[in-house]
């Protein structure tokens, strides 16, 4: 099998899973129940949170676990509803997991705005300068993109922040870049941040959301006041120590260069069978994730021909694949047509230039075989 | 004791087959409660359920609701055809400040005491338990029905519930359904069973081009049609080879006639095989352009040992709709899953399309190697 979606999600690695399970068999109790056994557990998890802060490159703030990214996403937003006339301002780009809180909140009453995305794919910085003020509360952008790979410029996002919205908090949905690029979170002041452990080798239902200042958010469950009363529920305790272990199991700056070279190769290997252009790439600055068009044939197809040839690939946000349509691409321009033959190519360091380069071909040829048929 | 009373409608009408009929429907009723324990009687012109278990009344009663061929069912007490069993029985009836009529049926001629007379007599009982009870023959707020059969019993009840009505699903004899994953083809299958035809199935999908979804979506369909029709067969054939056939080598406005064609080839193919002796369409006239009248008659045309049943041909989208809803079939019709109909879609397909230039661009395929590929593909999923 070659596994080329995993913006989607990542197999766990092996020694996360032998965590998990010594987590959820030997070192089993409840962090809140009081005994010694139970305080060591606490203060275990409390290294994680320094651990994510350390990679998150932040000093100061909280980390708050959650039943992932999803979770996390909604506690930023709904935890920043506020009385009185606030505004609350998304990009076109979000991860559903965002940009329906945007939808629900405008339901409530706020003033949502969402600004749509420059041709580049990223947030349009022209016209965030010109919808935010003083009564934004809140800006949401997502930071690296799961359907095209495009990094937000957060340095810019701040900066309009600071001279066009005094009173707003930042939060930067990190999901596709969290263990993946290197992180600078402090440096552009951000207010939340989100992660997902099961993007980067750890277990699935467990997510963080980093907070600069506690005070400033409002939890939206309630509870036995776990996470200081900001998310009650018993701790996922085998959850957060496996997504330990996956962190340390990582180099970010090797990895991104290995992953780099594995992008690079197989978009040559893909143009050199392309003789006469049909393919195209949307250009991004991740390499993990990569657009990739071919033109007259539906991407989704070309997604089912290629299972059946044990090699897999998105059509786009697993979350949303079963939605026609595609909000983000629809965004940077992109006619109806040209969005339905797009497929997300993801990347992961474990693999190697030769099983990339074999998929390449594969997907060529699956492609040229059904273009033959279609056209 | 608690029974359930139902009826029958149109056996009536069928003569010296009733006995036929009659024994389809009991075998039918007892499928549909398979699993359940009860009693079954016949008494003339009523069968009565006796002995569940009272905490499953409303489940047998939406199992009878879905069984052709019963006309309407009602939750009844029975007593002995005694008149003072019946007194007794009206003395529990709460009618405080309520207007009620009292309908008595009386098929045992020999009970003693004709029905006006009794009417009145249970009338007076009512009248003097009930405080603030009235008669009203024309509006009443209650009903109370007394049936006294030919067994020596009396059912009392006071509400009849509408049950499918039709003929009971075999009577007719067996045909096969095209299920597509859209709205209509559940509904023809739904109706024409209910004309006492039972049903195999059959799907056509172009996977790669479709999606596995899709094809679940129609299983999923089809174990909700089998509330209705009982078990049966669901042949599901890859239709990708012929459809890319045609496209490559048919005029494109043609790609949907020729397709319609050779599925109808197919179908006859293996109605033939299994014994099955029509096939049942969710085709409704003018809808799209495969369903003109000129479109329906070159489909026709490949056709001539098989009928076909169009169910749905002069129905108005919001009726068959308003069946899907009935018969729970529109929510998974409506998921947003490509059919096969909609892959290679051409933008102008031909609305009045000939028997002569169908076959020219037949001509161009090789029809009898693509008819028996998708044969030998074929898979069978038994949905019961």
């Amino acid at each position: 099998m070659i596994y080329l979606d995993n913006a989607a999600t990542t197999q766990m690695f092996e020694s996360a899973v032998d965590v998990y399970k010594k987590y959820a068999c030997e070192k089993f109790f409840n962090p809140s129940a009081g005994y010694n056994k139970s305080l060591e557990i606490t203060h275990e998890i409390n290294d994680v949170r320094n651990l994510i802060k350390k990679i998150l490159n932040v000093k100061s703030g909280d980390v708050i676990f959650t039943g992932g990214a999803t979770e996390s996403n909604n506690l930023a937003i709904m935890g920043n509803k506020r009385n009185g006339k606030w505004e609350y301002v998304f990009s076109q780009g979000e991860h559903p997991s965002v940009y329906n809180c945007a939808k629900e909140l405008e339901l409530q009453g706020y003033k949502v705005i969402i600004v749509p995305l420059d041709k580049n794919g990223e947030i349009d910085y022209n016209i965030l300068k010109t919808v935010v003020n003083n009564r934004t509360r809140l800006i949401s952008v997502i930071h690296v993109s799961n359907e095209t790979g495009i990094i937000n410029d957060l340095n810019k996002i701040n900066e309009i922040r600071l001279n066009y919205a005094p009173n707003a908090l930042l939060h930067v949905d990190g999901v596709q870049a969290f263990s993946k690029i290197p992180l600078n979170i402090e440096k552009f002041n951000i207010d939340f941040y989100t992660l997902s452990a099961h993007k980067f080798h750890g277990p699935k239902g467990v997510g963080a959301l980093y907070v600069k200042n506690i005070e400033k958010l409002k939890n939206i469950i309630f509870g036995g006041g776990q996470e200081n009363g900001y998310r009650s529920g018993t701790e996922n305790v085998p959850g957060i120590m496996a997504l330990k272990n996956a962190i340390e199991n990582i180099d970010i700056e090797k990895n991104l260069e290995l992953v780099s070279r594995l992008n690079d190769a197989f978009k040559l290997e893909l143009k050199s069978f392309d003789l006469d252009n049909k393919i195209s790439f949307i250009k991004a600055q991740s390499p993990y994730i990569l657009s990739v068009s071919f033109k007259g044939v539906n991407g989704e197809t070309i997604m089912r021909a290629l299972q059946d040839k044990n090699i897999y690939v998105g059509t786009g946000s697993a979350c949303s694949s079963k939605k026609l349509g595609n909000r983000v691409l629809e965004s940077m321009g992109f006619d109806k047509n040209s969005i339905k033959s797009h497929i997300r190519v993801s990347f992961d360091y474990t693999q190697n230039i030769e099983e990339i380069k074999f998929a390449a071909k594969e997907i060529y040829f699956t492609y040229k075989d059904l273009w033959e048929k279609v056209k | 004791m608690k029974v359930l009373l139902l009826r029958f409608g149109e056996l009536y009408l069928k003569g010296n087959n009733r006995k036929i009929f009659e024994g389809i429907l009991v075998k039918n009723i007892e499928e549909a409660l398979n699993g359940e324990n009860f009693i079954f009687k016949k008494t003339f012109g009523r069968y009565v359920i006796s002995n569940y278990e009272e905490n499953n009344e409303n489940i047998l009663v939406d199992k009878l609701m879905k069984v052709f061929g019963l006309y309407s069912l009602s939750r009844a007490v029975e007593v002995n055809a005694d008149i003072d069993e019946i007194k007794n029985e009206i003395n529990k009836i709460n009618c405080l400040n309520k207007s009620f009529k009292i309908f008595v049926k009386r098929a045992d001629k020999s009970f003693p005491i004709c029905s006006m007379e009794l009417a009145k007599l249970l009338g007076e009982v009512v009248l003097k338990n009930n405080e603030g009870s009235i008669v009203d023959l024309y509006n009443p707020e209650k009903e109370i029905y007394i049936d006294i059969r030919l067994n020596k019993k009396a059912y009392v009840f006071s509400e009849i519930i509408k049950c499918q009505g039709g003929l009971p699903l075999g009577s007719s004899g067996q045909g096969l359904l095209l299920l597509s994953g859209g709205i209509d083809s559940p509904v023809s299958g739904y109706l024409i069973g209910k004309r006492g035809l039972k049903i195999d199935a059959l799907h056509f999908h172009s996977y790669p081009y479709t999606s596995i979804e899709a094809k679940e979506k129609v299983v999923e369909l089809a174990k909700k049609l089998r509330s209705y029709v009982g078990k049966f067969k669901l042949y599901v054939v890859s239709f990708t080879k012929v459809q890319e056939a045609i496209h490559m080598n048919c005029s494109s406005e043609y790609m949907i006639t020729i397709m319609r064609r050779i599925m109808m080839r197919i179908a006859e193919k293996i109605c033939l095989k299994n014994g099955l002796g029509a096939i049942i369409t969710g085709e409704s006239l003018g809808q799209v352009a495969s369903q003109t009248m000129q479109s329906i008659m070159v489909t026709n045309n490949v056709l001539d040992k098989i009928p076909i049943f169009r169910p749905c041909i002069a129905m108005d989208k919001e009726d068959i709709i308003k069946i899907a809803e009935s018969i729970n079939t529109f929510k998974t019709s409506i998921l947003p899953y490509e059919d096969c109909c909609t892959v290679f879609l051409p933008k102008n397909p031909v609305i009045r399309p000939t028997i002569e230039k169908a076959k020219k661009e037949e001509s161009f395929l090789n029809i009898e190697i693509l008819i028996q590929e998708c044969l030998d593909s074929m898979e069978v999923i038994n949905i019961d």
